[in-house]
């Protein structure tokens, strides 16, 4: 099967052509317009785009297999809790987040869970210590404000 | 003599007693790095680069701890090779050919003290030949007008496939999407483009957020779908019983080795792998029947990773004197000295001269390092081998996230670095090379200033970009470099293939 490259050459393809057409629209510098403009260059580079995912449509790689359903929705999950922690990261403050986080995808990866979250937590305080006392950066205390003033 | 001079001032920054600590730091953290499983040399650096920040240390104290990080990491990457027949990279594929066999009949620990002391000579003989050849490049390198650039930066990606690289299309079409990328933002006559109104990327997308999003998050989740959280079974290493006789034996090895190594490290194109390659095969060819290669020879061990350290050492040429690396790892050094405002390049020797010296000096401080700390210390070393990657992967994540955060404290970057994180991980599976995309990214802007001069002096005519004799020598180099993989290719990447075939240990 071949179909992953064509598909990704149509994509790349249709961003090229979209990229390549901004360029001609951005306004003409003032004082009239010079040899060179701000859309010369992604103009090049969005024929060289064109011209390559042409060259990946008509003459494909064999393909890699994609996972499982299984395994993609593990890789899913590792995605979203990647966006959680961030999301998360303000309002619960580091090591809260970084336990839950860190915990999970450890876990997932094939950890005990208990353990799991062990390391997530000594990994989250071991790394606020030290850059909060070690090297003077903040990092966000979230809920556990209410610890700072013990 | 004036080098001589220049190399003295940089032994002075790179011994000041905060230096030589970072430096220490570095190489240890390398080597670990280097040994670790799922952490390559270039994800290493990278996800250093910004604690080198927060840290808020001077630009040549950041430089050097980087330094001595990479000379490390192709240092421990060889522990894995030997005690497990893994290589870290593929520059370390050769050692494993006679290091595995060494290891499987006890001789471990010789095994990894002839590929440490290697690793120096290798090393040492290449940041020689860096010290002589950097300023001559340097020095030439200033005739360049801004046409003879644009064409070292197309020669830069062209080879940046290397000769074994599979698909030279995919490395270019990888080259334009990191090129594409660089222009977002307000370019240099303060025109918006590609930003969309979204304020964050008034000022581009940071390079940085990049290389750990492409390298770090996707390995991640390479390591989630390939199952591969349980680690490896530990080898057990036994005492070193090693005489002046064994390091005799392999010398003349590891100093050929080096020379070979730092050669194809800075030809455009070649690499480590060639380097390793080359220095094990050229071995074989002069040992003759006089060895017994593939099944545990001291000396089949010491050629390639004398080569492999040479090659590195040597890739740090092109990229000191032109700017234009020709390795991930160097691509992401370069991404440290853009950041540090610090433009790479011929003006570097001349208006950084202590930062470059002292660089070039702690690489020497740091292989005396690495080889103090590799001989007695790899027993802890190895130890961290069996580190299991499942608690292993989520630390270095939340180390990428922390390190990414404390730059800017803006969540709008960690969502950027995830989402370079996924594309990465569909760029490996369409096995779309991630380098070339990091260079465009580097490149982009000095690019797009040089091809603005040379057409705003030619007043628009396109012929001037290759009117010289220099550009037009250039881009027939580029021109090779695309084609050559095409015929080269196929036969070294099965030349190799047989020669791991060949030796594979009979059971």
């Amino acid at each position: 099967m071949t179909i992953n490259d064509r598909i990704f050459g149509i994509l790349i393809l249709v961003v090229a052509v979209a990229y390549g057409w901004t360029a001609t629209q951005f306004p003409e510098p003032f004082g009239g317009s010079e040899a060179v403009d701000s859309g010369t260059f992604p103009i090049v580079i969005a024929v060289v785009m064109a011209l390559s995912s042409l060259y990946l449509i008509v003459r494909p790689d064999p393909d890699n297999h994609w996972p499982a359903t299984r395994t993609a929705l593990e890789l899913l999950l590792a995605v979203v809790v990647l966006i959680a922690y961030t999301l998360l990261l303000q309002p619960l403050g580091f090591i809260l987040a970084t336990l839950l986080a860190i915990g999970t995808l450890c876990w997932r990866m094939g950890a005990p869970p208990l353990r799991a979250y062990i390391v997530g937590a000594v990994s989250g305080v071991v790394v606020y210590l030290l850059f909060t006392l070690a090297l003077g950066l903040a990092l966000p205390t979230g809920v556990l404000d209410v610890l700072e003033g013990l | 003599m004036e080098t001589l001079g220049f190399l003295m001032d940089g032994f002075a920054v790179a011994l000041a007693p905060q230096n030589l600590l970072f430096a220490l730091i570095g190489a240890f953290l390398g080597t670990l790095i280097g040994a670790l499983p799922g952490l390559g040399p270039a994800n290493g650096v990278a996800i250093l680069i910004p604690l080198a920040f927060t840290l808020g240390l001077p630009p040549e104290t950041a430089l050097i701890m980087l330094t001595s990080v990479y000379a490390g990491a192709m240092y421990g990457g060889r522990i894995s090779s030997i005690l497990l027949n893994i290589p870290g990279d593929e520059p370390a594929m050769m050692t494993c050919l006679d290091g595995y066999p060494m290891a499987q009949q006890g001789k471990a620990s010789e095994a990894l003290a002839i590929s440490a002391i290697a690793s120096f000579i290798g090393s040492l003989i290449a940041t020689i030949g860096l010290i002589i050849l950097a300023p001559i490049l340097a020095r030439f390198a200033l005739t360049f007008g801004p046409a003879e650039y644009f064409a070292l930066f197309v020669l830069a990606f062209a080879t940046l496939g290397g000769i074994t690289g599979k698909n030279p299309v995919k490395t270019i079409l990888a080259a334009a999407i990191g090129l594409a990328i660089a222009t977002v933002g307000i370019d240099s006559t303060g025109t918006q483009r590609y930003t969309f109104g979204i304020l964050e990327l008034y000022e581009g997308v940071d390079f940085i957020i990049a290389i750990v999003g492409l390298f770090a998050i996707s390995e991640l989740l390479f390591f989630i779908e390939e199952h591969a959280g349980g680690g490896k079974a530990q080898m057990a290493v036994n005492r070193l019983k090693m005489s002046w006789k064994d390091i005799r034996m392999i010398l003349p090895s590891s100093i050929r080795g080096g020379i070979l190594g730092f050669i194809s490290g800075v030809l455009p194109g070649a690499g480590a792998s060639l380097g390793s390659f080359v220095g094990y095969t050229i071995e074989k060819k002069i040992v003759g029947s006089r060895g017994y290669f593939g099944k545990g020879d001291p000396r089949g061990v010491a050629g390639p990773e004398a080569g492999n350290n040479g090659a590195s050492s040597g890739a740090l040429v092109p990229m000191l004197t032109l700017g234009v690396p020709g390795s991930g790892t160097t691509a992401v050094l370069l991404a440290l000295l853009i950041s540090m405002n610090i433009t790479p390049g011929p003006l570097m020797f001349t208006q950084h001269a202590d930062i470059v010296w002292g660089v070039i000096a702690a690489l020497l401080v740091g292989n005396f390092l690495l080889l103090v700390l590799n001989i007695p210390l790899v027993g802890i070393f190895v130890k961290l081998l069996s580190v299991p990657p499942m608690y292993l992967l989520p630390i270095v994540t939340m180390v990428a996230f922390v390190g990414i955060y404390s730059i800017s404290n803006s969540a709008f970057d960690l969502y950027f670095m995830v989402a370079f994180g996924v594309f990465g991980y569909f760029l490996r599976k369409l096995e779309i090379p991630m380098v070339p995309i990091i260079l465009g990214l580097l490149l982009g802007p000095e690019m797009e200033s040089n091809l603005r001069h040379t057409l705003d002096i030619s007043d628009g005519d396109w012929t001037a970009l290759w009117s010289s004799g220099l550009s037009i020598g250039l881009w027939i180099v580029a021109i090779i470099g695309l084609i050559l993989p095409y015929i080269v290719g196929p036969i070294l990447r099965r030349r190799m293939g047989e020669a791991k075939e060949s030796s594979r240990p009979v059971d």
